[in-house]
């Protein structure tokens, strides 16, 4: 056997020895991948074919039909769709603005400050969620607590008509919320290196220039991640604005819900009004990590 | 010309008092060091120079203005850290750039002056490399950069070179002087390294538990150290326990205590007027004593004490023997010069005498603590032990 014979002999058993480790990675992944199509794949694959059929009162006509497409993109729920945004935005934009000094407090904490606070942070989930918001209807509603102690310190003459408005979703938005933007905060300045602060004064920035120019640049990923932790689940957000707000402002998570419990049923709308909501938050998401990929790249080639 | 005057500079940290009472002045276009095992207030002092710190009492001065109560970004004073505290989320050009932008100068202004400062420290070629990405001596050649680009009256290096490796830490200890050549502005250096300290200041303070112990010339305080501590920590020494018996114009005659009921006497200058029955202790660099197992011949301003060799350790530049002269170890240098003495290698257990001259024994008004603290100074742990292995060995063959 020649040289490049032997050379083309040992490539061949390398490329058999690669087909070999494939096949294992295949049946070691078997199980997650079995659970992701169960309960991933398969479920998307029905709201997608319902999305396609005729409704009817009860179920659906198993006739296709893009008519609740033609709906949607007629613009029958943009009002829905809008005021679900601004209240997606405003919910991240007030967890954010809250979030941030309270995560950076935490980090800044002693280590045994640290762990007290975090706890502090975390309890309310040991509680029911639809508890909490009860007892929020219960504490802002007309005569209640809130409205007592304010009218009994003279602070306000006739109570504040807070529940059932627009402010009553916001404020328990931000209430819900809140410990999903502050723990990714937390634990990205957590590790940030407080020497860089001395570093930027050293240099000639203040507290505040310091602050914008290396606290807040280096925190990103932590802005990225608690970001997408709020906005994408109250963007669907539906039992909030059910037990809080009123009918004049429906939010889109409470249309998919009537389309599905109020009768006539109109599953094929519902699951079409899910899957818009679906590409346009995978669209957004896409928009965000190419940016952030493109960000890395151009880093990793300048440091050729 | 004075550039930076300490006066009274006090701080406490939960009652633990880092600085206490520091007075200083350091000059213009100096490179001062101050040099103390870790927690004694380097540090801290330093950080108080920056205004990251805020001290207790007293007062810092730089040129005539008092800057103790101005924060950080207003003072003429820029800072190497510890670990370079680069900016991990900027260029290397960026980084340097960073307190031109701060104060918003023309881009062309800020691009001339980047250029030239990464010239200085041959960085150039890596002005879009980001912090990540460089070694340990180039992360430290922007750190210089960007503390230099300001303009700063005075420059304050924390610990610069302890995460180098040692030869790098060489190269770039000539390359700070080089540097301090060429811009010719005040460095205050910290370090815990005697080595680096001596090599590098024109002058450095020697700090323990906050004060300030000694400060001068790195010569000065190597020949004349004014207490135990700087004789110690800077440097190797012998340490004797003496007690004056008779005191001359130009020098006292000293009784040393070898421990068991021995004695041996010898005589010293004095820089200090002793008194007769005082005890203190006689500072003897090891480089300064000759050893020979030949007597040397007697003569009026040599001390020749008589010993047994315990422990012989090749060093390559110089050999350090221990040699007991009673309970005492003498440490002693010696260089492989042939043509001073007699050639054949001492041995083990051998008898040998010692000697030096009158004004190498160094008077200090202190008396020596039994044991000295080993936290302190480890000079003899480590080649004690080495040297009895190699003692072991030497002996199979």
């Amino acid at each position: 056997m020649n040289r490049s014979q032997a050379i083309a002999s040992s490539s061949v058993l390398e490329q058999r020895q690669i087909k070999a480790r494939n096949w294992q990675s295949w049946l070691l992944s078997a199980p997650s991948l079995f659970w992701l199509i169960l309960f991933f794949a398969v479920p998307y694959l029905i709201v997608i074919l319902y999305s396609v059929l005729t409704p009817d009162i009860y179920e659906v006509k198993f006739a296709f039909s893009l008519g609740s497409y033609r709906e949607i993109f007629r613009g029958t729920y943009w009002i829905p769709f809008f005021l679900s945004f601004r209240l997606a935005l405003l919910t991240t934009l007030i967890c954010l603005l809250v979030g941030y000094p309270v995560a950076y407090l935490i980090a800044r904490s002693s280590e045994k400050w640290k762990n007290i606070l975090v706890v502090l942070i975390i309890i309310p989930f040991w509680t029911n969620f639809i508890i909490r918001i009860f007892s929020w209807r219960i504490f802002l509603s007309t005569n209640g607590v809130m409205n007592e102690v304010l009218l009994a310190l003279g602070l306000i003459s006739s109570p504040l008509e807070i529940i059932r408005t627009d402010w009553a979703v916001i404020i328990v938005m931000v209430y819900v919320y809140l410990p999903y933007m502050i723990l990714p905060l937390y634990s990205v300045i957590e590790k940030l290196d407080f020497s860089l602060l001395d570093a930027a004064m050293d240099l000639g920035a203040n507290e505040r220039k310091a602050f914008f120019k290396v606290t807040l640049p280096l925190s990103r990923e932590g802005i990225f991640a608690g970001s997408i932790l709020v906005f994408i689940p109250a963007l669907g957000t539906y039992i909030i604005p059910q037990l809080m707000g009123n009918q004049n402002s429906l939010y889109i998570g409470q249309i998919i819900t009537y389309k599905i419990k109020n009768i006539p049923r109109n599953w094929p709308i519902a699951s079409a009004l899910s899957l818009v909501m679906l590409i346009i938050i995978a669209a957004v998401l896409l928009i965000l990590y190419a940016f952030y990929r493109h960000r890395q790249i151009r880093k990793m080639d300048e440091a050729k | 010309m004075e550039d930076i005057r300490i006066e009274h500079l006090t701080k406490s940290f939960d009652g633990f008092i880092a600085v206490n009472d520091v007075n200083l002045t350091i000059h213009e276009g100096e490179l001062f060091s101050f040099l103390g095992p870790s927690g004694c207030g380097k540090t801290t002092l330093l950080r108080m120079i920056a205004g990251f710190e805020t001290p207790l009492t007293g007062k810092i001065l730089l040129g005539n203005q008092d800057i103790t109560q101005l924060p950080p970004y207003k003072r003429q004073v820029n800072t190497i850290f510890q670990n370079y505290s680069l900016f991990p989320h900027m260029t290397v050009y960026e980084n340097v750039a960073f307190a031109l932008k701060i104060k918003k100068l023309p881009q062309s202004e800020i691009d001339q002056r980047v250029k030239e400062m990464l010239q200085l420290v041959q960085m150039e070629d890596q002005a879009n490399k980001y912090p990540g990405t460089l070694s340990g001596g180039q992360k430290q050649r922007v750190a210089i950069a960007r503390a230099l680009i300001n303009k700063p009256r005075v420059l304050l290096l924390d610990e610069p070179l302890a995460a180098l490796d040692l030869k790098l830490r060489q190269h770039m200890l000539i390359e700070l002087m080089n540097i301090h050549d060429a811009v010719g502005i005040t460095f205050i250096y910290v370090t815990h390294d005697q080595g680096e300290a001596i090599s590098i200041s024109d002058r450095l303070a020697v700090m323990n538990h906050g004060n300030i112990i000694q400060s001068g010339p790195a010569d000065d305080i190597y020949e004349r150290p004014d207490s135990i501590f700087s004789a110690y920590f800077i440097g190797e020494t012998n340490l004797l326990p003496a007690e004056v018996v008779s005191l001359e114009d130009d020098y006292v005659g000293l009784k040393c205590d070898a421990g068991n009921g021995e004695s041996f006497e010898i005589d010293s200058t004095y820089h200090f007027k002793p008194e007769i029955g005082q005890k203190l202790t006689v500072s003897l660099r090891p480089e300064k004593i000759a050893i020979s197992r030949r007597k040397p011949r007697e003569q009026e301003d040599i001390n020749i004490v008589r010993g047994v060799i315990e422990d012989i350790l090749y060093l390559g530049t110089h050999t350090q023997y221990i040699v007991k002269v009673g309970n005492l170890n003498f440490r002693v240098f010696s260089q492989h010069k042939r043509v001073y003495f007699d050639d054949a290698a001492l041995d083990w257990e051998e008898p040998v005498w010692l000697f030096w001259h009158d004004t190498d024994s160094w008077l200090i008004d202190e008396v020596a603590p039994a044991e000295l603290d080993a936290g302190d100074v480890n000079v003899f742990d480590v080649p004690i032990q080495m040297s009895r292995n190699l003692k072991r060995q030497s002996h199979q063959e």
